[in-house]
């Protein structure tokens, strides 16, 4: 056998026994060549900080206690938004998905209101609501809402008919049906569109904290632009990625593996 | 078990693709005895699906009259199992509780209806895959699943829709063998709808041949049971029978 091949097969082992290597391994060439750009000296270092930098100024900001409380009230913030969507949204799907007339009502406003971004919300919820938890709160339940919303009406007209029928054919009336056939065959659907709508409320809530600017990692990026730090605004950035990537693997996907992949509705 | 009652049965829809009205169905009647297995056989577009869906109470009919033992039809119900060409099986739930669905919906505690279904699985010869997922079967064994599921909700009425056209042949013809083995034992009312002349003489007591949404032929089929296909297929009643049944359905 040929190394490399080896050294794939040595790879793919450790990697189903240790999966966290699976996440990290592909990072590596990706902070060698930012470490050797870094060390070479092309940039003044205020401008390109090395990664021992952003680590060193990572252990500061965790020691004096910044970084985790910035990132506790910006995690706060988006599963409060999230929940807030998702009572919303679901309800509001199922609706729109089953019933004409809601749809014929609420669609052309539910399109309508999605081309209006989140972040073209700001200049005008600043004016109502200040600067202030309203008006981030307001963000990230409207961006959170549509993804959910429309995706929700899609897998309610994705459950095949012959499945409400066989329901109907065993005896279940209008309410058994929503709970034992279309929640659960829209729910691959409903998922899909709540990590859309995380993924957007992310990014809207890092962009609102910038400009409401009290406290969160946005505010903490922006907070470092106005200091010159450079060194902060690329740790920001990094808290970003890697927060995303945990949400993913620890909550989103487990939740897929359980449902619609188990089922047979999703391919793996 | 009751008798179903099919009177001046017509169904009229609107083609809005060849922009005028079709009849699908016209004035069909049809009786199926108490504990009597019909299968009604056509070709496509003859209108065989439609009656079945007018019977389920999936579409409402035109005109005529449907009677469930002296209940008229006016909708689905549990008085009418189905079992489906695409199965329905809940993806969600094991095969388990896709058999105990029905008594699920009719507020049979869980030990109950659990017991049921797996009394029905075991019929069905399913009882190892009770807690796997339908999408982990083969699709006999979820077909097998469908007939199961419909059966342990005790209807009056067996409604299969061309149950096993989406089965490869050899699993077709034991899934036969199985289905003549459990109406012997359990001898539900059952309409069956085909356009596979075989399996249709097979199964029934009665084919009814239909053509352009109207009754052609009513054919008895007094063949021995209980059914199997080794004999049958050499015998020279059973030949007879198909090659009849046949050129009926080729004539319509």
């Amino acid at each position: 056998m040929n190394p490399a091949l080896k050294a794939w097969s040595f790879y793919a082992r450790a990697t189903k026994r240790w999966p966290a290597l699976g996440a990290l391994v592909p990072f590596i060439p990706v902070v060698a060549l930012w470490w050797i750009v870094a060390a070479a000296g092309f940039f003044p270092r205020a401008f390109f900080p090395s990664p021992a930098d952003v680590i060193r100024s990572f252990g500061d900001l965790v020691y004096k206690g910044i970084l985790p409380e910035y990132l506790e009230d910006s995690v706060t913030r988006l599963a409060v938004g999230a929940a807030a969507g998702m009572a919303i949204g679901i309800p509001l799907g199922l609706l729109v998905g089953l019933s004409w007339k809601a749809h014929a009502a609420l669609w052309p406003p539910l399109l309508f209101f999605q081309a209006i971004g989140d972040i073209a919300w700001l200049p005008i919820l600043l004016i109502w609501f200040g600067f202030g938890l309203a008006t981030m709160t307001f963000v990230i339940v409207y961006t959170v809402l549509f993804p959910v919303v429309l995706n929700t009406v899609l897998g309610v007209r994705s459950v095949p008919v012959e499945l409400h029928r066989a329901a109907l054919s065993l005896g279940a009336s209008r309410p058994r049906i929503l709970w034992e056939v279309v929640i659960p065959g829209a729910l691959p659907n409903i998922i899909t569109g709540l990590r859309n709508g995380l993924g957007y409320g992310w990014r809207a809530l890092i962009a609102a904290e910038m400009i409401v600017g009290t406290s969160g990692v946005g505010f903490l990026m922006f907070d470092a632009r106005r200091a010159g730090s450079v060194v902060e605004i690329v740790l920001g950035m990094i808290v970003l990625g890697i927060l995303w990537y945990v949400v993913d693997a620890w909550v989103l996907a487990p939740i897929e593996r359980a449902t619609g992949e188990r089922w047979g509705l999703v391919t793996r | 078990m009751k008798s179903l009652t099919i009177r001046d049965l017509s169904k009229t829809y609107f083609d809005a693709y060849a922009g005028a009205h079709v009849n699908a169905v016209r004035d069909v009647s049809l009786d199926v005895p108490a504990g009597e297995f019909v299968s009604v056989v056509g070709p496509s577009g003859c209108g065989k699906s439609t009656i079945l869906n007018m019977v389920a109470g999936f579409i409402p009919p035109s005109s005529g009259e449907i009677r469930v033992g002296d209940r008229s039809v006016t909708g689905p119900g549990p008085d009418r199992g189905v079992v489906f060409q695409s199965f329905a099986l809940f993806p969600w739930k094991t095969v388990l509780e896709n058999v105990a669905f029905g008594p699920k919906m009719r507020g049979v505690a869980r030990p109950e209806r659990e017991r049921i279904a797996r009394e029905f699985l075991d019929l069905a010869g399913l009882g190892a895959a009770a807690g796997r997922y339908p999408n982990e079967l083969s699709g006999g064994m979820q077909q097998r699943v469908g007939v199961a599921r419909a059966l342990a909700n005790e209807p009056d009425v067996l409604l299969m829709d061309e149950p096993f056209a989406s089965v490869d042949a050899q699993t077709r013809m034991t899934l036969q063998e199985e289905l003549t083995r459990i109406w012997q034992e359990r001898r539900p009312t059952v309409l069956f709808i085909t356009h596979d002349v075989p399996e249709a003489v097979f199964l029934a007591n009665r084919v009814v041949v239909l053509s352009k949404g109207r009754v052609l032929a009513d054919v008895e089929v007094p063949l021995p049971r209980p059914r199997r296909w080794d004999p049958l297929v050499a015998s020279d009643d059973f030949k007879d029978l198909s090659n009849k049944v046949l050129q009926l359905v080729r004539s319509a």
